[in-house]
């Protein structure tokens, strides 16, 4: 029985299967866009500073899994941001996203505060190896934010969609 | 598995290209992380061996930076492991336990299975009150320990020892039958219910003890017979052990002062922690109270606290597993492995594919050392998934959110509720991986069986 559950985990974690997403694979845009849609799963510290009336500040350092539905941009990359919430309408914050060889998407956050069903809207200001130069934008909606005992919060945006292209917007 | 060969597997997974979508920092984690479970499951090293060489490889080899790597040892749960651990060992030692185990014996001791029983049903009875089920193992360990000592149970004594592991490991499912029964019982429990309401299931605290009453009873009246037919305790009918249990309860008289003093504080602690909640106290410094209490009064010596090595082995074992698992899932292997492993269920009809949800979401707790942390990973994304290919929601919430639970005792790292009893010196390492992917298994199997039906009865 154990050995079954770890082949069938090592066989699910296998790269061919991880690679497969089976999902639809959007077309490329006109004037050189690539456009992606996914969602993004990610956990990470938030330090709050009550500052009065139930409200509280907080700096939140996410990263996990952007899990790309389209392939224009691959399966997906690790998402990373950092953003500042003022816990009451405002968040803005930076985000890199890191592919599998470690190249990197570069882009400025700023949205509604890290909550669930609030939204938040990426500008692509660039990025490194095969992602240098290139200019975008994209938005996502927090389906829920939990946090845990430890301050630490997790949480899944859905609804993430853009579009990048090189050179200037 | 040779040694060799794990290894060389690890070697293999390390230098192969990261699938698309992963960063190569995920997948050598994931490589070292595995490798030590691996090592583990084939009892190629123990857990200790095996944590502390992944958490030195991967610093060493820049994946993790130092302050993630050790940042499980400040953790305050897997503190309060360490704390639970001794204020146990403060019931056997002033002879609480054994009075207490006596009394038990005294009423449900006529057969091994019901004293198996009465750990299941004071588990399942104070659970409502605990919202960590860690905090809760700190009490039905001692119970369950001393009821061992009653039976004749020494760790390190052969004769006896499938009836201490048949014990320590009911205690290890009852806690995780009982997470499943009460909304309040588990923390992730109310995190889960709220998730569920982004899909439009509203589950409160009737709510969830109607949907998980009819299959969690099941579990509670056919596990401990699940483990008693799989373990096979030397000791199966005591007829006279009532009588002798009465006989040794008249000998100990009455309560001596160090007993007094222990059960206060027990009592305070367990006051405490049921309110911790609602007073807004943390567990672990409720732990630490008791422990200084106890320390303060002389019950407990540093002479004691010099015995506990196992304490400190499991502290280390676990705090380095829980940050690695921790650092996996910040890293994007979690949520990347489970949404893929979703969607590659598309096509599938839905109740195909409803139970093949169920069965990915339970094994994929194999690399989670936190119920809290797999819930919040994946029970959004398997439930996303599981409507899209047109499973009911409610349902499928309710099937995730409890196994959420019973998953808990899969492997000994599975929960922290288990260490107390994964390190009582009855079950090995090889006994826990094995009977806890049994019982993982069939309580699947009842929660499918029994609550499949009851829960279309109850969500009509």
């Amino acid at each position: 029985m154990i050995r079954a559950a770890i082949g069938v985990l090592a066989v699910l974690s296998a790269p061919a299967l991880l690679g497969a997403g089976g999902a639809p694979q959007a077309g490329t845009a006109a004037a050189g866009w690539r456009t992606f849609a996914g969602t993004w799963s990610a956990r990470g510290p938030r330090q709050t500073l009550p500052t009065g009336a139930g409200h509280s500040a907080a700096i939140v350092h996410l990263s996990g899994a952007v899990v790309l539905a389209t392939k224009d941009l691959g399966g997906g990359m690790l998402g990373e941001a950092i953003a500042f919430d003022d816990g009451q309408n405002l968040s803005v914050g930076r985000a890199v996203w890191t592919d599998a060889r470690g190249d990197h998407i570069f882009s400025e956050l700023k949205g509604e505060p890290v909550a669930t069903g609030r939204r938040v809207v990426g500008t692509i200001t660039g990025g490194s190896g095969q992602y240098a130069g290139v200019t975008g934008d994209y938005s996502l909606t927090w389906q829920y934010v939990a946090q845990d005992l430890d301050d630490v919060v997790q949480g899944r945006a859905v609804d993430l969609r853009g579009r990048l292209r090189k050179g200037t917007p | 598995m040779a040694p060799a060969m794990i290894t060389a597997v690890i070697l293999v997974t390390w230098f192969v290209p990261p699938p698309e979508g992963l960063t190569i920092q995920a997948w050598r984690l994931f490589a070292l992380f595995a490798g030590a479970i691996v090592f583990v499951v084939a009892n190629a090293l123990p857990i200790l061996t095996a944590s502390v060489i992944a958490v030195a490889a991967a610093v060493l080899s820049g994946l993790l930076s130092p302050a993630k790597a050790y940042a499980g040892f400040a953790n305050g749960t897997i503190l309060l492991i360490v704390l639970a651990f001794l204020v146990a060992r403060s019931v056997v030692k002033c002879g609480l336990g054994a009075r207490i185990g006596h009394l038990l014996v005294s009423r449900f001791g006529r057969s091994t299975l019901g004293l198996s029983y009465s750990i299941f049903l004071v588990d399942g009875l104070i659970a409502p009150a605990f919202p960590s089920n860690t905090a809760r193992s700190g009490v039905i360990f001692p119970l369950a320990f001393s009821l061992a000592d009653a039976a004749g149970a020494k760790p390190g004594d052969d004769s006896r020892r499938r009836l201490g592991s048949f014990l320590m490991f009911s205690g290890i499912v009852s806690l995780s039958l009982s997470s499943a029964l009460w909304l309040t019982a588990m923390a992730a429990n109310p995190m889960g219910a709220e998730i569920a309401k982004r899909f439009g299931v509203e589950i409160g605290f009737g709510s969830w003890l109607l949907a998980a009453s009819v299959p969690t009873i099941a579990g509670i009246v056919l596990m401990p017979l699940v483990l008693y037919r799989i373990i096979s305790p030397e000791l199966t009918s005591t007829p006279e052990a009532p009588a002798a249990a009465r006989l040794a309860l008249a000998r100990l008289g009455p309560l001596r002062r160090d007993e007094i003093v222990v059960l206060v504080a027990f009592a305070g602690m367990v006051s405490l922690w049921a309110s911790a909640a609602s007073l807004g106290l943390d567990s672990t410094a409720v732990a630490f109270l008791g422990l200084g209490g106890l320390l303060a009064s002389g019950v407990l010596t540093l002479e004691d606290i010099r015995h506990e090595g196992d304490v400190l082995a499991t502290f280390i074992w676990f705090a380095v597993l829980f940050t690695l698992s921790s650092q996996l899932n910040e890293l994007g292997f979690m949520g990347f492995l489970g949404q893929r492993l979703a969607e590659a269920m598309g096509g599938l009809s839905p109740v195909v594919a409803g139970f093949a949800l169920l069965a990915a979401y339970v094994l994929l707790h194999y690399v989670f050392v936190s119920q809290t942390a797999h819930l919040l990973a994946l029970f959004g994304v398997f439930l996303d998934v599981g409507v899209k290919l047109g499973v009911p929601a409610a349902p499928l919430a309710f099937q995730l959110l409890f196994a959420t639970n019973y998953f808990a005792a899969i492997t000994p790292q599975g929960s922290s509720a288990n260490l107390l009893f994964a390190g009582s010196g009855f079950l090995s390492q090889r006994d826990l991986y094995r009977l806890g992917a049994v019982s993982t298994a069939c309580t699947m199997l009842i929660y499918l069986v029994v609550g499949t039906p009851w829960l279309r009865f109850v969500l009509r």
